[in-house]
Formats: C-alpha cells, structure tokens, sequence
C-alpha cells in the first residue's frame, strides 16, 4: 500500500448517547481509490465530515496531507480544503446559478482566471464528466444523475489532490449509476489523485475501488485491497455482501460471484 | 435557551470578523438592499398608507372632544417618525425578508450548500451573511424615511378631504413638532432592527434541523423572535433617547 495522504487516529465522535465513530484508526492510501462501505447510519457520511473539516472529533486527530485538521485554525484549513474536492450526496448546486456558474464558483474565488480561462475550463471538465455543452443550462432542468455529474465536475475543476464522494449512487437508477462508477474509474485513471468514496453500494465499491474499508457500528470491521475484502471471512462482512452475492447468483443462475472477480 | 444566546453570540462574533477582515462582496450587498427594498416597498406604503390615514381619523376624534383639532399635525407626526414607522418597517421587514433569509439559508443548509460552500474553501459568513447584514442596513432606513412621508403624506390628505380640516395648518404643526433628532433616531432604529433582522433570521436558518419541519422552524422562530427583539429593543431606545 502506497503511503497514505488522510490518517485517523482514535477518531470518537458521539452526538448526545449516540455513539457514532469509537476509536477510529483508517489510512487512506495516495493516488488510489478507497470506497467506505456500511449500512445506513454506521457513521460513513460523518467520517467524511470529519476529513474536511466540517465535524470534530470528541477525541482522536485526522490528517491530511500531515497536516492534522482537527488543530489547525480556520485560515489554515481553508488552506488544506483547497486540496480536496467532494461530491455531495445531492450535488449541493446552487439553484440561482447555471450549471457553468456552479462549476466555476471555485475558480472564480480562488485563482486569478480570466473569464474567457474560466469558461474554457469549466467547458473542460464539462467534457471529462461526459457533458458538454451544458454550462449555460439552469440546475433547475438537470436530472439527478446530470446534477451528480455537475457536482463531481466542480469537485474537480481546482484540480485537487483528493476527491471525496458521498454516496455518488444513492437514488440513481441502476443504468446511471453504472454510467458514474465508469466515470470514477476513467477520471481516476485520467487524474491520478486519490478518490475515497462512501458507499453502502458493495457492487460499486468492487468495481471502482482498489481498497475498500467496512465500518461497522462506528468501527471499521475490515481494511483490505478490493479482492481481499471481498473473501473476507468476517461474518459482518459476509452478511453485509449476501445481499448483492444472492441477486448476483439468481441473475447469473449460478454461484454467487462479483463483477469485480469475474 | 442559553445554549441559543451563546450559540447567537458566536455567530454575530463570526460574522463582525468576517464584515471587518475580510474583502466585502459589495455586488452581493447591493443585490441583498435592492431585493429588500423593493420586493418590500408596495406592501409596507400600502400598510403605512392605512396606518395613517387610522393615526389622522383616530386623533382627530381624540383631540376634537378637548377642542385641540389643531394638535392633529404634531400627533400624527410625533407618533408615526417616533415609533409607528421604524416599528413598522420592523415588523414587515421581519414578516417578510426575515422569512425569506431563514427559509432559504435553512433549505441551503440541509441541502448541503453551506457545507459545500465551506468546502470549496468559500466563507459562507462572508458570502451569505454579511451580503443580507449590510443590505438591509442601506435598505431599512431608506424604507422608514419613505414609510414617514407616505404616513405624513395620508394623514394630511385625510385631514384635509376627509375631516375637513386645514391642510396647511396640519402641516405646519406636523413638521414644527418635528426635529432632526427624531427623524436621526427613526434612522437610527431602522438600522438597528435591520441589523437584528438579519443576524436573527440569518442565525435560525443556519441552524435549521433536517427536513420541512426544520425549514418551517427556523422561519417561525427568525420571525417571533425578530418581532420580540425589535419591541424590547425600540421601548429601550425610546427610553435611552427621549426619557
């Protein structure tokens, strides 16, 4: 494993009694693909909060790129976020602008580009997200995939050294989300940054990932290279993969296998 | 409650640095006044209008029992500049802009668009709060000053159409009554109110809870507690100035 570019050390956080990350260890391995899996409400979206910065930890540090965001004052994670991209759930595009106007927020605010360079880049990333000629459409007329890929265009448009993916197949159709993950796969080939994306998509995550990470009630139950993972003989893992193993095993007509062992 | 004071504390706190440190979006500023003012202005000059036209019929019928008809002009003018036009503006201020800035910060926050803000490395202090602050400081005294004609304006007509009465001497008593000091406090107390306005409802959208029932909340409480706010805070000026 590569060295790692986002650390948790005894990551705890608990909201009232609620005790949702317990002494979190993870390393997130540089200029590959990480996909955190686990059900719904196991911390997955919280842990990513915790990496940019937007929750702290009640005990534990995190660090990215060494340096540990958990301590650093507000100027100087301002710094370390423009580093990072991330795809929310929803896309979190601003209604009142055009999808270009979206994606060039970032560019506008941190680099001295002219508007004529500014425009070209987002026609750019426009292209790499597979939708070009879309800058002046208002957000109000995307679908939820279109929106998906808008918020991944703008995650990207700084050229950061990590992109953070939260949940990019949550309430997508089946065809559209196959459409992201080869997206992910071809830009993380093209960008060669490091991508950590939640899912509680196992299908996905074997497709997508070179590493996958299971939390489990606040605790990561496994850590392992994709392949790895996926003959864990941890019986959360194995009960969290049955589902997908038994709808790959009737579609097949035949035993269980993963599109990403085929 | 205290929890809310000191989480209120924080944010005024934050969004004063960001006002005095940081490049002021004027653009955004002036958007923010524009879109306040004017959206605002039919409704409020109507309501002001009325208001008026109650304040001219209401005093006459007072005064005309003591035989003082006369002391009409001074009572609608030192009851509408002194409390009834900051407090209106106030009140529809909050009803309205206050509603709108806690509605759409809450739907920004539970839709992740602060959080996507803070993580493009883009104060959302800077770009969201301090905009609607400053606008509605240019917006709310420019709309008193215009609420105090329009009610000066209506009560006169009244006067005169209505009750008969001299439209000269209604105004010359109207505005000798008047002095600088109290069309500056009025001033004063629009932009106070403003200020409040949009730090209180600014506060309850960025706190909003998940879902419609968070969003319908956090505008319930941007405009209760605005309207609460400006009433205590108006009889404290009001006794700071004029006691």
């Amino acid at each position: 494993m590569s060295e790692p570019i986002i650390s948790l050390r005894g990551v705890s956080k608990a909201f009232g009694d609620l005790v949702v990350l317990d002494d979190v260890d993870l390393d997130i391995p540089a200029g590959q693909t990480t996909a955190i899996i686990g059900p719904s409400g196991t911390g997955k979206s919280v842990l990513l909060k915790h990496i940019v910065g937007l929750l702290h930890p009640d005990a534990g540090h995190v660090f990215v790129e060494g340096v540990d965001v958990t301590t650093v004052s507000e100027a100087e994670l301002y710094e370390v976020r423009k580093s990072m991209g991330m795809l929310f759930q929803n896309g979190a595009l601003f209604d009142a602008m055009s999808t270009g106007d979206n994606i060039a927020l970032p560019l506008r605010h941190h680099t001295s580009l002219s508007e004529a360079e500014i425009r070209a880049r987002v026609e750019e990333v426009l292209e790499m997200v597979e939708l070009p000629g879309l800058y002046d459409r208002p957000t109000s007329a995307l679908s939820g995939g279109q929106r998906k890929r808008v918020g991944l265009a703008r995650a990207i448009v700084l050229q950061p050294e990590i992109v953070l993916f939260d949940e990019p197949n949550s309430g997508l159709d089946p065809l559209t989300s196959d459409t992201i993950d080869r997206l992910i796969v071809r830009m993380k080939e093209t960008l060669g940054v490091t991508f950590l994306v939640i899912t509680h998509d196992i299908v996905s995550a074997a497709h997508i990932a070179d590493h996958i990470a299971m939390l489990h009630r606040g605790k990561v139950e496994a850590f392992a290279p994709t392949a790895e993972f996926l003959r864990s003989t941890s019986p959360v893992v194995r009960r969290f993969l049955q589902r997908n193993l038994d709808l790959d095993a009737t579609t097949a007509g035949g035993a269980p296998r993963l599109p990403h062992l085929d | 409650m205290s929890g809310h004071v000191r989480g209120f504390a924080r944010f005024v706190g934050r969004t004063a640095s960001r006002a005095w440190h940081h490049p002021i979006p004027t653009g955004k500023v002036w958007e923010q006044a524009w879109f306040i003012g004017v959206k605002a202005m039919p409704i409020l000059l109507t309501m002001t209008a009325f208001i008026g036209s109650n304040l001219a019929l209401q005093g006459y019928y007072a005064f005309k029992a003591l035989g003082g008809q006369s002391l009409l002009g001074m009572f609608v003018s030192l009851a509408g500049v002194r409390e009834m036009a900051p407090l209106m503006v106030a009140a529809m201020t909050a009803a309205k802009a206050g509603t709108e800035m806690a509605s759409q910060l809450a739907v920004m926050r539970i839709r992740e668009q602060i959080d996507a803000l803070e993580v493009m490395s883009i104060d959302p202090y800077t770009w969201l709060v301090v905009p609607r602050c400053l606008g509605i400081l240019i917006a709310l005294p420019a709309l008193t000053m215009m609420c105090i004609l329009t009610l000066i304006g209506t009560a006169w007509l009244v006067t005169m159409l209505q009750l008969g009465e001299s439209g000269p001497q209604f105004l010359h008593t109207a505005f000798g009554a008047l002095t600088g000091q109290d069309l500056w406090i009025a001033l004063f107390k629009a932009a106070v109110f403003g200020l409040l306005i949009s730090l209180i409802s600014c506060y309850c959208g960025f706190r909003s809870k998940p879902g419609p029932r968070g969003v319908g909340d956090a505008t319930n409480a941007a405009v209760v507690t605005s309207a609460v706010v400006c009433a205590v805070v108006n009889y404290l000026i009001s006794e700071w100035m004029y006691a």
